[in-house]
């Protein structure tokens, strides 16, 4: 044990919120935030860069959590240039911010930004759980901004059978549930919590009890644990969409999604893709991911089953080792 | 052996709590294994220990004949029913105050809404309504929760395979907690994903919902009593900001001239200035362009 003491561990692991790689604010909007990362090995010849976009339901310092837990980390270290998109922490005043906001004018400027300051007209895309529904939305709508597409532990088929979540949604009239307000992140907590009760309350809990409890230990559990209780709330207009649109009526998958009045066709998307997939993936079940492939008519689609869970993909020591690897590669020979 | 666990977890929970009992050098707790830990854990481990006190009646039944053992995994398998049964549902943890507000006026629920106060009466008539609603949702998950743990318990009774007498470890104390929770999340998953399950969820949401939206009518009438700046007024500013900002957002494109025609410049000073003309009040700054509104 340090000389700090084991009882330091928890204080110490609250710096796990601001991210342990070093980067710098390239751009911002309203509470978005467009992060650049330093790079830390020489750039690999011929990357267009690689625009990360998080989901909205949790902050994205889990994509670089420490310093052995980091999927940025892995991706720098492959010599990529990375950016990633903050999107803050909606409040009262983002009531009525809609998907088309989130797509077609934050992400989209981000885009923008990016493409201005390289000088090039396309860049790569990585879509994380819901920010890899927003990537393939943005894909779909602009395919010549983005020259390749990642997607991580996404869904596309809202309805399948083993999507809890989504039967538990299927016959809630969300329009009342949200009001004209925002859906606080505590709710959507004990709702995730649900999907596990006795896993998430009580055996991890007893799981860090029972080992011996070193600071390296503690400290990696309070990240975590700080992260997954670290929950905006979510602008309610949005929520709403993402709700109905997809999880109720399954839009995306039937392809019947329309974003700021213009349709989102991925029948026809015309680049090439790498689907990442979490087998034990209790959020975003295998099979709502893996529906991507029949829904892209494209030739140049790639599968990558990882045996790991929604959130062993960002931190477990095989997510480190291999999800990093295989994208660099993956976009090496493209 | 067992105590090894304990060891172990007073270890651990002296570190969140130092001046805690079970910290070093600190007196411990007489009929309770030192070590209480902070706060935080206390509970886990106060479960814990019960589940150690159980466990141990299991392996001694376990020792005195098959009639025996039968009868202590049954008790057993009780205990861990009755251990989770009062567990707060998470799901539940948001509706708690409104269940049972609202219900203690259900008898006025069936009467006529007449008079200058028939909107509050009828307000009242609906928010009891749901109020009933949440309550019986409720009741529901927590019969399906029972009917899980239940089914849990027997499913653990069936794969239970007790240690030899005497040999309650740290491990085997872990294994038959593993154990457990398998077969409890088994058991739940599938009441979870059934009808019944699914339309007691969405009727508690639902039921919240009209319920909130009732007391939220109630107050912004009285808000506007008291002429207090309601939701509703500051929705309604918030969306006509938006749609200003949209129409900024494309009316450079739309209309390029008046927005952007540049302001005259200001004539130039003069270098040297006559005493009198420095002790007039100095012209106002001049307002930075607006930026193109990004929301």
């Amino acid at each position: 044990m340090s000389a700090a003491g084991p009882s330091a561990a928890p204080a110490a692991a609250s710096h796990g919120a601001a991210g342990y790689s070093q980067k710098e604010l390239v751009w911002q909007s309203g509470k978005l935030r467009l992060y650049r990362y330093r790079p830390i090995a020489r750039d690999a010849a011929g990357h267009a860069p690689l625009l990360i976009v998080y989901a909205l339901v949790n902050r994205p310092y889990m994509m670089d959590l420490q310093e052995d837990r980091s999927l940025i980390r892995g991706l720098l270290a492959a010599g990529l240039d990375v950016y990633l998109i903050d999107w803050g922490y909606p409040d009262g005043a983002d009531r009525f911010t809609t998907l088309a906001d989130y797509i077609e004018d934050y992400l989209a400027g981000c885009v923008q930004r990016i493409l201005q300051t390289h000088r090039l007209d396309a860049l790569n895309l990585l879509g994380v759980c819901q920010g890899g529904v927003f990537s393939l939305c943005y894909a779909a709508l602009h395919p010549r901004q983005v020259r390749n597409l990642i997607t991580m532990v996404t869904p596309v088929d809202f309805q399948t059978p083993a999507d809890l979540l989504s039967k538990w949604v299927g016959k809630i009239d969300v329009a009342a549930w949200v009001g004209d307000g925002n859906v606080s992140g505590e709710t959507l907590n004990h709702l995730f919590l649900s999907l596990m009760p006795f896993r998430l309350t009580q055996q991890k809990y007893v799981e860090l009890l029972a080992g011996f409890p070193d600071r390296a230990r503690i400290e990696n559990f309070m990240r975590v644990e700080q992260w997954i209780f670290d929950s905006p709330d979510q602008a309610g207009a949005a929520f709403r969409e993402f709700v109905q649109w997809f999880y109720q009526e399954n839009r995306l998958m039937q392809g019947r999604l329309e974003i700021a009045g213009r349709k989102v066709e991925l029948r026809d998307l015309p680049l090439p893709l790498l689907n990442l997939i979490g087998k034990r993936d209790h959020l975003v079940p295998p099979a709502a991911s893996a529906a991507l492939r029949g829904l892209v008519g494209n030739a140049d689609y790639t599968a990558l089953d990882f045996d790991l869970g929604h959130i062993g993909m960002y931190i477990s020591a095989r997510a480190q080792r291999d999800v990093p690897a295989a994208i660099a590669a993956w976009l090496a020979t493209r | 052996m067992a105590d090894d666990l304990w060891r172990q977890w007073q270890a651990f929970a002296a570190l969140w709590a130092p001046g805690a009992p079970g910290a070093p050098g600190a007196p411990g707790v007489p009929g309770r294994p030192a070590g209480g830990g902070g706060p935080g854990f206390a509970p886990f481990i106060d479960a814990t220990e019960r589940f150690k006190a159980a466990a141990q009646k299991l392996l001694d039944g376990a020792a005195g004949g098959s009639a025996s053992a039968a009868q202590a995994a049954q008790n057993f398998s009780d205990f861990l029913r009755d251990e989770f049964a009062d567990a707060r549902l998470p799901w539940n943890a948001g509706f708690a105050p409104a269940a049972g507000a609202g219900v203690q006026d259900s008898a006025a629920s069936g009467w006529p809404a007449l008079g200058p106060m028939r909107e509050h009466q009828q307000r009242w008539q609906r928010m009891s309504d749901a109020a009933r609603r949440i309550d019986d949702a409720q009741r529901r998950l927590q019969r399906l929760w029972s009917d899980a743990l239940r089914q849990a318990a027997a499913d653990f009774a069936t794969r239970l395979q007790p240690p030899p007498a005497g040999a309650v470890d740290a491990a085997a104390l872990r294994k038959l907690y593993d154990t457990w929770i398998d077969c409890a999340e088994d058991a739940y998953a599938r009441i979870a994903h059934g009808e019944a399950f699914c339309n007691a969820q969405a009727e508690l949401v639902n039921a919240g919902s009209q319920w909130r939206q009732e007391l939220q009518a109630g107050i912004e009438h009285w808000a506007k009593l008291l002429d207090l700046p309601t939701r509703s007024e500051i929705n309604t500013l918030a969306q006509r900001l938006r749609s200003i900002e949209q129409q900024l957002r494309v009316a450079p494109a739309a209309a390029p001239g008046p927005t952007l025609t540049p302001k005259p410049k200001p004539k130039p000073k003069p270098k040297f200035k006559p005493r009198a003309a420095s002790r007039q009040p100095s012209p106002a700054p001049r307002r930075k362009a607006r930026r193109k509104a990004k929301r």
